[in-house]
């Protein structure tokens, strides 16, 4: 049952009220940990910022790059950070996925705040409970496929070429269709089949919630399409969360939700809702409007 | 701006790895300088030491036999035509009766001199007192070393022992430092008629001579051979010099050989460091050719940079040079016998060293400054994944260096030296050059292997390590090389030493016929009676004597040695190549044979049956039949000593008594035996020796030689662990934002820190494997080409052990700070790194 596309774009308030998609599309046993609403009931909030602010001291300079940055992603729900070049959108991402610390504020990760960690326990948090996928790939050159796909595993100490993770990695390695090219090392593919790797690694130990960063910056047109529908894919029949930054409005239409960031802060929330068709058209009229 | 200022630039972007190149070139040329002042110094001592032995003589005349030259023979010399001035002299070891305090006191060297004779040829330099005026004077000098040892002053009494003393003689001047002999300075120095009075002797122990400025010492040498009738040795300043410098030539070519090695070591850093220059600056270099750069402009890049390094290093081992030799020098004085004095820097020397330095630093960048032009612009500016193979370092432009280095080093030595160890070395070089080039081979297939437990445990440092390390195989080739070049000096010259104590230990083992040596300053005759006084003490099973000698054949001085055949067959001792051992030990006691050590028969091209025919006092001949031939022989002052038995030693050769009796005790005897033969010896001023404090001599003195060398080899080490820490940093950085993604996805700090470690430790591992290889090896030549490190004996597996130690703890050290810095790494900042 996909109802969301024949929703009006701009008449659902808020992404949690989406209707769920249909879960029976589940690739394997892919058992997730993340809280799962079923449709039509309010997403409890997997991820969530309250008065953010990230100040960069440079050569006694001093840059805010976030002011004061409030937002709630729900579970399941895909969320796309939008703005001009040095709008803070990157900054933000890395303060959600516990790579940097936020200056002042708070980051709820699963009802748990995430922005005083250790560096010891936010290590263990982006090692099992978030994906990570950027625009330069960032593949290891000299592993191949399979083992850059299950180089988390690896890192946590377990032996990826055995049961259930091997298992895992085959099924990561499917869901990006590059079955077939589990031997190849990153320069034996093209641009995209390598994003794609990176994508299968992010999601290889089912993360409660996949942050991408630009992750087609570096892809064409036809390549980039896929890739943000392999992402969609993801989030529409798994019910992954996802954030993802982007400056490019073609990508952020894939998102059931828009956070339009300027100077630091949050300027718009565009609303989409869950689209098959991932039209820009709706997105970039909007954004007209606003005048960005 | 400029080119030249971009390459200071480029140099001065990376201050960790300029400045450990920058130590590595000054650690390279700072061993060379060090070498070639010490060498310079060691030269300048043979002309010092010829000076105080022979002063401003032109020959001399020394007696060959215990009894010295007889009145008529000094007559002759006296008479003989173009000989301007003669010194005899007499020189004697014995006691003084007491210490002006009345306590007991060492030896002494009594020199017996004609005051005015000597003076014309020595200089005797008096600190206090007065000299000698007359060979009647009945005063007695000291030197400043015996005064101060045993509290003499001007005026005490000093009573010399001897069977004709007088009674005690006044001090009447302290000669300067250790006297007129040199060391160890013990030596009073007394008109020559008082001396001959007191050791009863007839004749004199040399005589030096100067010629008349007519003659010729062809001539004169000529003349003395058809005149003196009893046998002498001639030596000349310049004969003398050439014996000294042979004496230390091996000790300096193989300082020459390791410091030529630092050399190797130094220069793979520099190949690697400028390699990595133009890896990293691709981009950079893309960006200027396709500005509008030429090719040149852009070699010139890479050749500033590596001039700037090259002077700083150069200029920097100067001064490290200068400090090396300082150290050294007392090791190199103790291992050569000559006197090293190093007065800071040595011009000569460290602008050779410097200039050697340079020149391969600029010849170290000629590949890499061609790497660097030919860069395609698209290429540098189009690279995403990897460093594109036009970047990496070639790994045969190592051996073009190796080889390089190898004739600079070759020549930069003194002809003398080059001579001396020219075969040696160049073996050497070429099983290290085989080496280093089987390196990149072996290196991925052994990271393999020795990373197999590591990965037990650090799986993912492994594999990650594993992978850094094929990352850029040149690279980790040249650092690899430089590891296993370093190692493998150490390896070998443990070994070297290991042999050589080896080699000396069986050598005393086999041909002393006892468990200690007691020892006598002067000959023991048999109807002294002490042979069965020492036979009486407690414990002890067998006593025989043993005279050590020279002997004249064929107008060669050999060394010799008189033993009881009976009682070294009885022992068991001495090994035949050749010849009957037992009837030849019988037959020696007989008289008429003798026994020749193997060393002396291959000289000399005798064989058993040969009849050697000596030279004796008035012109007679003594003909000894070589009844075997040992393959080890009793060690005398110049080589193994022809053996004789005691009948032709006393009633033909001269011998009056015994220098030493070899004790053998008896089964179970414990300490006390040791110690009543210790006590019964002293009560005769006679010194007890165990074998094993001889043996411990032995290894002493070669662990002087061999620490001069160690410390060079380790010197090589710590050069090529300074590689490891540039290419480990490089490797860092080249990986920011892989460790950037792997710490994002959940790598924590420490396993950054341990992956960094963890490639260090496979690499350390690699280099102790291959190390070790290469070192049997060049040991191996060593110990074949070398001269008295004695045969290839045993497996070195204490200097493999050492070089294991070395090998990984250097490494993991060096790997210390790249792996905080692989730590550190900012997940943000590395995701953004370009």
């Amino acid at each position: 049952m996909r109802t969301s596309s024949s929703r009006s774009l701009l008449d659902i308030s808020c992404a949690a009220t989406l209707e769920r998609p249909d879960r029976t599309a589940r690739i394997g046993d892919w058992s997730r940990t993340a809280p799962q609403p079923e449709p039509g009931v309010l997403a409890p909030p997997i991820l969530e910022a309250h008065d953010l602010t990230k100040t960069y001291d440079l050569g006694g300079k001093r840059i805010d790059a976030l002011r004061g940055v409030t937002l709630s992603v729900g579970a399941g729900e895909f969320v796309a950070l939008m703005g001009p070049s040095g709008s803070g959108k990157s900054t933000l991402l890395q303060l959600l996925g516990g790579l940097d610390r936020p200056s002042s504020g708070d980051v709820v990760f699963e009802g748990r705040d995430i922005s005083r960690l250790s560096d010891g326990q936010a290590t263990k948090l982006r090692r099992e409970r978030t994906g990570f996928v950027f625009q330069a790939f960032n593949l290891i050159p000299l592993l191949d496929v399979r083992e850059n796909i299950g180089l988390p595993f690896t890192i946590a100490g377990h032996d990826a070429n055995r049961g259930e993770l091997k298992e895992r990695v085959q099924q990561a390695i499917e869901l990006v269709e590059l079955t077939g090219k589990e031997k190849h090392r990153p320069d034996q593919l093209s641009t995209g089949e390598q994003q794609r790797v990176a994508v299968a690694r992010a999601l290889v130990t089912r993360p409660s919630v996949l942050l991408a960063d630009e992750p087609t910056g570096n892809l064409d047109y036809t390549t980039g399409g896929d890739l943000l529908h392999s992402l969609w894919r993801s989030c529409d029949h798994d019910g992954q969360t996802i954030v993802l930054v982007t400056h490019d409005a073609r990508a952020a239409a894939y998102a059931d939700r828009v956070l339009v960031i300027g100077d630091g802060a949050i300027r718009e929330e565009i609303v989409l809702g869950r689209r098959i068709d991932h039209s820009a058209t709706p997105l970039i009229a909007r954004l007209a409007q606003i005048g960005l | 701006m400029g080119i030249d200022r971009l390459a200071w630039r480029a140099v001065l972007a990376r201050p960790l790895r300029s400045l450990l190149t920058i130590i590595g070139i000054a650690l390279g040329v700072g061993v060379l300088s060090a070498s070639l002042t010490l060498s310079a110094a060691l030269d300048a001592s043979v002309g010092r030491t010829v000076h105080d032995i022979v002063g401003r003589a032109d020959l001399r005349v020394s007696a060959f036999l215990d009894a010295g030259l007889s009145d008529s023979a000094v007559q002759t010399i006296r008479g003989t035509q173009g000989i301007a001035t003669v010194a005899p002299v007499i020189q004697h070891r014995t006691f003084l009766a007491s210490t002006p305090g009345g306590g007991a006191t060492n030896a002494v060297t009594v020199l017996g001199i004609e005051p005015v004779s000597y003076d014309t040829i020595h200089d005797l330099v008096i600190v206090r007192g007065r000299s000698l005026v007359a060979s009647d004077d009945a005063g007695a000098l000291v030197s400043e070393v015996l005064a101060k040892e045993d509290g003499y002053q001007l005026g005490s009494d000093l009573t010399i022992q001897g069977p004709g003393s007088q009674g005690p003689l006044k001090v009447v001047g302290i000669v300067e430092g250790f006297g007129p002999l040199g060391g160890p300075g013990r030596t009073v120095v007394v008109p020559i008629e008082l001396a001959r009075t007191a050791f009863s002797l007839t004749g004199v122990t040399r005589m030096d001579l100067q010629l008349a400025p007519s003659a010729s010492e062809a001539a004169t040498t000529a003349a003395l051979a058809s005149r003196l009738t009893e046998p002498y040795v001639l030596a000349s300043p310049a004969g003398i010099a050439q014996s000294l410098r042979a004496s230390s030539a091996d000790f300096q070519a193989t300082a020459a050989l390791v410091a030529a090695i630092v050399l190797f070591v130094g220069s793979f850093l520099i190949v690697n460091t400028l390699s990595m220059t133009v890896g990293e600056r691709a981009r950079e270099v893309g960006l200027l050719r396709a500005a509008g750069a030429t090719r040149g402009q852009v070699g010139r890049f890479v050749f500033t940079g590596a001039l700037v390094l090259g002077l700083l290093g150069s200029g920097l081992g100067i001064f490290t040079g200068a400090i090396l030799a300082l150290v050294m020098a007392d090791s190199v004085s103790a291992a050569t016998g000559l006197t090293a004095t190093v007065p800071g820097i040595d011009p000569s020397g460290s602008a050779t060293a410097a200039l050697i330095g340079v020149l391969i630093t600029i010849f170290a960048a000629i590949e890499p400054a061609v790497r660097a032009s030919r860069i395609s612009p698209v290429e540098a500016l189009r690279a995403r994944f990897d460093v594109p193979a036009v970047r990496r370092a070639r790994a045969w432009w190592v051996g073009i260096v190796f080889v390089t280095v190898a004739f600079l080093a070759l020549i930069a030595w003194p002809p003398a030296i080059a001579a001396t160890g020219s075969e040696r070395a160049l073996a050497v070089y070429g099983v290290l050059l085989l080496a280093t080039l089987a390196s990149p081979f072996l290196l991925q297939p052994l990271a393999r292997l020795l990373g197999v437990p590591v990965g037990m445990v650090l799986r993912i440092e492994a594999r990650l390590a594993r992978v850094s390390l094929a990352r850029d195989r040149s690279r980790t080739a040249l650092t690899l090389g430089s590891l296993v070049v370093g190692l493998a000096m150490v390896v070998a010259l443990g070994w070297s030493a290991q042999a050589a104590r080896a080699s000396a230990f069986a050598w005393l083992n086999d041909v002393v016929p006892g468990d200690e040596l007691v020892s006598s300053i002067r000959p023991i005759a048999a109807d002294e009676g002490i042979r069965p006084i020492l036979a009486e003490v407690p414990g002890v099973a067998t006593v025989t004597p043993i005279a050590a000698f020279d002997i004249a054949f064929k107008g060669f001085r050999l060394d010799a040695a008189a033993i009881v055949g009976a009682d070294v067959l009885a022992d068991g001792r001495l090994t035949a190549v050749a010849g009957d051992r037992r009837a030849a030990l019988l037959a020696l006691d007989a008289g008429g044979s003798t026994i020749v050590p193997t060393a002396v028969a291959t000289r000399l091209g005798l064989h058993v049956g040969d009849v050697m025919r000596l030279a004796l006092a008035g012109g007679e001949r003594l003909d000894l039949t070589i009844a075997a031939i040992v393959d080890r022989s009793i060690p005398g002052p110049g080589g193994e000593a022809v053996l004789v038995g005691w009948k032709d030693a006393t009633d033909h050769l001269g011998v009056s008594g015994a220098d030493s009796f070899a004790v053998r005790f008896q089964p179970g005897a414990g300490a006390a035996a040791r110690q009543a033969l210790s006590d019964t010896a002293k009560t005769y001023a006679l010194e007890a020796n165990p074998i094993e404090r001889i043996q411990g001599a032995v290894a002493d003195a070669l662990a002087r030689v061999f620490s001069v060398f160690d410390a060079l080899a380790i010197v090589a080490v710590i050069v090529a662990a300074l590689g490891i820490v540039n290419t480990l940093t490089m490797s860092v950085v080249e990986r920011i934002r892989e460790l950037g993604l792997l710490r994002a996805i959940g790598m924590s700090r420490r396993q950054a820190m341990r992956m960094v470690i963890v490639e260090a430790g496979v690499l350390g591992s690699v280099g102790v494997v291959l190390g070790s290889l290469a070192g049997i090896a060049v040991g191996a030549v060593l110990l074949a080409l070398g001269r008295g490190l004695g045969p290839i004996a045993g497996f070195p597996w204490v200097p493999i052990e050492f070089a294991a130690a070395l090998g990984f703890i250097l490494p993991v050290a060096a790997a210390i700070y790249p792996s905080r810095m692989a730590a550190r790494v900012s997940i943000v900042d590395a995701l953004e790194f370009e």
